[in-house]
């Protein structure tokens, strides 16, 4: 049985532990409200480009360009797999790790980008070749999408890359998210229906080339969205975790008090025991 | 008071004005636009540039001027939107951040020579910060 003394260090180191997950918990909730409202923020911005799309499919005969197109046989597909820069979360890097890892069982020929430290990491350790990374740091995020937009939409355009497949995770609501592997180039037929032409509308110099400037435009923000999305549900997951971390310290805090009161209560009796045996042995 | 449109300016970090305009003048890829209320469906792509409008606030009618980076403009007859990477009234300038980058981006055309993707790239970046310096009033 361990002593007093023992319990009482093991709760002291308990109790440092609770305070920092629960300090951990409180950051994690203040900065989900940032990066809630930096979503919010670029919510119209969305709607807005997505409906211009929409205008302009509607309006150009053939759509003559290569993100619509599949890429050049041969060429490895692209993959950006998108994480956090930290740990600490419970299983939200790992789950995307995962995701990323079947997706390399089933297609052999891949070569990757990486948003986040862990993401770089991960792919060190099983030894794949990483195009390019960027961290998902907060301050720099929409420079990094234009960035990494760029390159791969160079990389596509001059046939070194065939596809781009994006693996990030979607926030469901704040106790669950869940990574999600989707093709974004070349772009999916069903995504861009047609629908029939409302009126004249009049483009310059062509709609063909309005398109051509659009579509690149339209990655870039895709990413920037996922990166948002990837920076919420990192908070999301860390507050969920370190909540949970906070209760179990909890719990194993009251366990070894209740240990240490027993092992207490044991050390008094046994040493009246000996009083009271010293005292007869005295008096006999 | 002049006719007025319903006219956005929409960035991915904010939407920059919401409100009405009489007057919206933006560069594009062809050169200068300008729109007037009722104007006939049109959309195109914008060069970096200065955007002008003159919007109506609590009944009078104000200049606006901002630094916009490339994007689109789109028109309709009930409305007029403006998507932008960036757009910058002239308090949110950075002058000496604005020179540098142009300095850069000079250096960075000079070494693009054959390469027209590059070069254009940089004319991009040059564009943007001379419509800063101007919005700046340098």
């Amino acid at each position: 049985m361990p002593s007093v003394r023992d319990l009482r260090d093991r709760i002291r180191s308990l109790k440092n532990t609770q305070q920092i997950t629960k300090a951990m918990k409180q950051v994690a909730a203040a900065k989900i409200r940032r990066a809630e409202a930096l979503q919010k923020q670029s919510r119209p911005y969305a709607d807005a480009i997505g409906a211009m799309l929409r205008d302009l499919i509607a309006n150009v005969g053939s759509i003559d360009h290569p993100f619509m197109k599949g890429g050049r046989g041969g060429a490895p597909g692209g993959v950006i797999l998108m994480t956090a820069d930290k740990g600490l979360a419970g299983s939200f890097n790992s789950n995307l790790i995962r995701a990323a890892e079947i997706h390399a069982r089933e297609n052999a020929d891949l070569a990757w980008y990486a948003i986040g430290i862990k993401a770089r990491n991960a792919l060190r350790r099983q030894s794949r070749e990483t195009l390019q990374f960027w961290p998902l740091a907060q301050g720099v995020m929409f420079d990094s999408a234009q960035e990494l937009a760029h390159r791969v939409t160079d990389d596509f355009t001059e046939g070194r890359i065939s596809s781009i497949t994006l693996v990030s995770p979607k926030l469901v609501n704040m106790m669950t998210q869940r990574p999600e592997v989707r093709q974004i180039v070349p772009i999916a037929a069903e995504q861009t229906e047609k629908k029939p032409a409302q009126g004249s509308v009049e483009f310059e110099p062509s709609p063909e080339f309005v398109l051509g400037r659009l579509l690149p435009k339209y990655l870039e923000f895709t990413l920037y969205s996922a990166m948002l999305e990837t920076n919420a549900s990192f908070y999301a997951a860390q507050l969920v975790a370190m909540n949970n971390a906070t209760d179990n310290a909890k719990k194993l805090i009251d366990e070894n008090t209740v240990e240490m009161n027993k092992a207490r209560q044991a050390a008094i009796t046994k040493e009246i025991l000996e009083i009271v045996g010293g005292a007869e042995a005295l008096a006999g | 008071m002049a006719n007025a449109v319903p006219f956005t300016l929409i960035t991915p970090l904010s939407v920059k004005f919401d409100g009405q305009a009489e007057l919206v003048i933006a560069v594009g890829t062809e050169g200068e636009v300008g729109i007037l209320p009722s104007h006939a469906p049109y959309l195109t792509a914008l060069r970096p540039g200065l955007l002008r409008a003159n919007v109506q606030e609590s009944g009078t009618t104000r200049r606006l001027e901002l630094a916009c980076s490339e994007g689109f403009l789109q028109a309709l007859p009930g409305k007029i939107t403006i998507l932008a990477d960036a757009a910058l009234a002239p308090d949110e300038v950075d002058i000496a951040q604005a020179r540098a980058d142009l300095a850069a981006a000079q250096d960075e055309q000079k070494a693009a020579g054959g390469d027209l993707a590059a070069h254009a790239r940089a004319q991009v970046k040059i564009d943007f910060a001379n419509a800063r310096l101007a919005v700046a009033g340098v």
